[in-house]
């Protein structure tokens, strides 16, 4: 924008009202700005005294024009405390531009003014905050995630333990301390490759305990920090320990990309966005509320759950050279599935652990890791 | 807990410039010469749902950046179509100061938040802090709250102000909500009586001071006709539930099933259950509802301003209940779209029915001396504000 030489403008005239701050009397008067950039005002009649008022003086510039609002006269806050109503709209607009104020505001009042730039705005607002939820968050959330301490990491995973014990979800697990050592150091193994300096440990537990809320049954999940849970019924599932080694250098993937608090942070922030909209924060504290068993009924996007199985695919080649225990154990897995809903006791809203998240994607997902094998060839 | 009204419940309006000065009303002060200024609403629903609407998508476009913008321009614009004697009301806050304060709160419930739903060792020494300064601060919070609000409204180019001392905040807001809480409620109309007379009391328009000439008596009868609109109400739904069940019952051919699973699968049971739920719903927003207009009212007919000016109100509190609970209604099935539609309903209505009268010419109030009030002050309105939203 070219900058508009320092304008040898008309005089320019108001008349409205005064007031001077100090009491609330109305005064008839005229502001007037001059060519020099000075402002005048004087008063219409006779002020408080008999004689008249002298004009009051200043430079152009100390002249505060509020931001317009539709239906109502403009208000020009005068140095001092005073203040000038008027109903010249044109006029106190001339006045804005000379000065340069409100050009902000200026453009939402011209927004507000029409029904069709509302709704534009309304339909830009859906827009985005279709955008925002689906890239932005997730975007924000993830690079948080990455930088993230990993002490605020094991915090996570010590309190998630302490809650889904205390809360019935998981019992010790029956398995022989035999074959949970066994299935330990065969885990180690797993955790070495997976890296990163998190303090990798294998809970085994019993996913199915009488008084459970609902039956996490055959799955394995990771918590951020390291801690992998995996539930004596896929133990039992599994043909071959390899199976079980597929999946839980899943769980590390999920780990080392920082998939569960990336989850986290953005439920956080979707608390937080609903703080900042409808400034309530007995909604939004409701809701934060809800964010760890959100975390634990909805699991991982799509996207988290390709990039897990990219680093089992990418260990099972290095262990084994094929994907293929993987592969197995998620179409027993849903084979199981497909077999529990139809049967006596439906089970689906009762698996909250991350294996099977994406239902309608299992086929593309062996397929996937059908592809890494080949690549790999 | 207290139930604060309408924080500007002094904000009247009025239209015709044309007033006569003939004293034919009653209920003044002394037997002269009243004015009387019937007040006036001039929003219009199609109008403010624009600028609502705008704002709430700019607010939401920079994250809630603007929201003080926002806040302020809505405000601005109920207020400068509250009208009293041909001038109308200004709000006058200043956007800046609010985002501070926004930033403040933002920061204290962060770390709150975090800490109680992360629970990182030593949270509660972050929570716990936070939680106890709040509970300790609250009343000084309010009366900065009420300060900030004062100092933000203008009428006729003279700003308002509040004067009430920090003891009498601690007294009204702090000691009376702990008599209201541990006498369980019995004294809660006795702490409402020392909220409203505080907020009265403590108000300046220039050198004018307010004055509360109701008394606890006024909010006790209140209090207890929502007890008993409410003891009513809920005897009523009980008693047609329970008639909807038994005629359930006897319409039933087979007997029940024996698990209670079977039962909440007749559609008719379910049915039943909802309609009970919202019998209630609906019932505690009527008694909520009648308190804030009942008190409004009360309020002010006994509003008085340097001892010259009194307000008057002539509406029916039951149309202002079915007022609020029809918008809540309607914002409700309009997922909040209709917001600014109830706004400007409820504003027109009160205005309508309000009057103030005045020994004096409006045009006769000077300043008094002006209170500083810095940007904690702002900060706390914004905490408060949020905390106490209806």
């Amino acid at each position: 924008m070219p900058v508009p030489p320092p304008a040898p403008a008309a005089p320019l005239t108001l008349s409205g009202t005064y007031f001077d701050g100090r009491s609330s009397q109305p005064w008839p008067a005229t502001l007037e700005t001059g060519p020099g950039g000075r402002a005048t005002l004087t008063l219409a009649g006779p002020g408080p005294s008999p004689e008249p008022a002298a004009p009051l003086h200043w430079p152009a510039a100390a002249l505060r024009a509020e931001p317009a609002l539709p239906g109502l006269r403009r208000v020009i806050r005068l140095p001092g405390g005073g203040r000038f109503e008027t109903g010249d709209e044109a006029g106190v607009r001339a006045l804005e531009a000379r000065t340069r104020q409100n050009r902000v505001l200026g453009g939402v009042r011209r927004l507000e003014g029409s029904w069709a730039l509302t709704l534009g705005a309304t339909a830009a607002l859906g827009l985005f905050v279709w955008g925002f939820l689906t890239f932005g968050l997730p975007a924000l959330a993830r690079s948080t995630a990455a930088v993230t301490p990993v002490a605020v990491l094991e915090t996570f995973d010590r309190e998630s333990v302490r809650l889904l014990d205390t809360d019935d979800f998981l019992a010790p697990s029956r398995l022989s301390a035999a074959r949970q050592a066994q299935l330990r150091r065969e885990f180690a193994r797993v955790s070495a490759w997976a890296g990163g300096g998190y303090r990798y440990r294998l809970l085994l537990r019993d996913g199915e305990p009488a008084h459970a809320p609902f039956a996490l049954g055959a799955n394995a999940f990771a918590l951020p920090g390291g801690t992998v849970v995996m539930t004596d019924q896929l133990v039992a599932l599994a043909r071959s320990d390899r199976e079980l080694m597929g999946v839980l250098a899943h769980e590390t993937g999920h780990v080392t990309r920082r998939h569960g608090l990336a989850s986290v942070y953005q439920g956080l922030g979707l608390a937080l966005l609903g703080t900042a909209v409808t400034g309530d924060l007995v909604g939004a504290a409701t809701f934060a509320a809800a964010v760890p068993s959100t975390l634990l009924q909805n699991g991982y996007s799509r996207r988290a759950e390709t990039e897990a199985d990219e680093r089992a695919g990418a260990y099972l080649l290095r262990a084994y050279g094929t994907t293929r225990p993987l592969r197995d154990i998620l179409a027993r897995l849903e084979a199981q599935d497909r077999a529990g809903e139809g049967g006596p006791e439906p089970q689906d809203s009762a698996s909250p652990g991350d294996l099977l998240r994406t239902h309608p994607g299992t086929a593309q997902r062996l397929a996937h890791l059908r592809e890494i094998e080949n690549a790999a060839r | 807990m207290s139930l604060p009204t309408d924080p500007a419940p002094v904000s009247l309006g009025k239209d015709p410039p044309d007033a006569a000065p003939d004293a034919n009303t009653a209920n003044g002060p002394v037997a002269a010469q009243v004015q009387v200024f019937p007040a006036h609403f001039s929003g219009q629903a199609g109008e403010y749902f624009r600028l609502w609407l705008v704002n709430l998508a700019l607010s939401v476009v920079t994250l809630g950046l603007y929201l003080p913008w926002a806040r302020v321009r809505n405000r601005q614009y109920l207020y400068g179509h509250t009208w009293v004697d041909g001038h109308n009301f200004e709000y006058a806050a200043n956007p800046w100061a609010l985002l501070r304060g926004y930033l403040l709160v933002g920061v204290f419930f962060g770390a709150y938040s975090a800490a109680t739903q992360l629970q990182f060792s030593g949270w509660e020494w972050v929570a716990g802090p936070v939680a106890l300064i709040f509970v300790l601060a609250y009343p000084w919070l309010v009366r900065q709250s009420l300060r900030f609000l004062a100092r933000s409204t203008v009428h006729r180019g003279l700003s308002f102000g509040f004067g009430g001392s920090l003891g009498g905040a601690y007294m009204a807001y702090g000691v009376a909500n702990v008599a209201a809480g541990v006498s369980f409620g019995l004294a809660l109309p006795l702490a409402w009586y020392a909220q409203r007379d505080y907020q009265v009391r403590g108000l300046r328009y220039g050198a004018a001071t307010g004055r509360f000439r109701g008394g606890p008596g006024g909010l006790y009868l209140i209090g207890l006709t929502a007890l008993g609109l409410t003891v009513g109400g809920g005897l009523i739904v009980g008693v047609l539930s329970t008639l909807g069940a038994v005629l359930l019952r006897s319409g039933q051919t087979a007997p029940f099933g024996d698990e209670f699973g079977d039962i909440l699968e007749q559609p008719g049971v379910l049915a039943g259950i909802v309609a009970t739920y919202l019998g209630f719903l609906v019932l505690y927003m009527v008694g909520w509802q009648y308190v804030r207009a009942a008190t409004l009212r009360y309020v002010l007919n006994h509003f008085e301003l340097g001892g010259v000016v009194r307000a008057r109100a002539t509406f029916s509190t039951a149309r202002l209940v079915w007022i609020g609970v029809s918008n809540a209604a309607a914002q409700l099935v309009s997922l909040g779209l209709l917001t600014p539609w109830a706004t400007v309903r409820r504003a027109r209505y009160v205005a309508a029915h309000t009057q103030v009268l005045s020994l004096v010419d409006l045009g006769t109030f000077v300043a008094g001396p002006a209170a500083p009030a810095g940007a904690l002050g702002e900060a706390a309105t914004e905490l408060l504000d949020i905390n106490l939203g209806f």
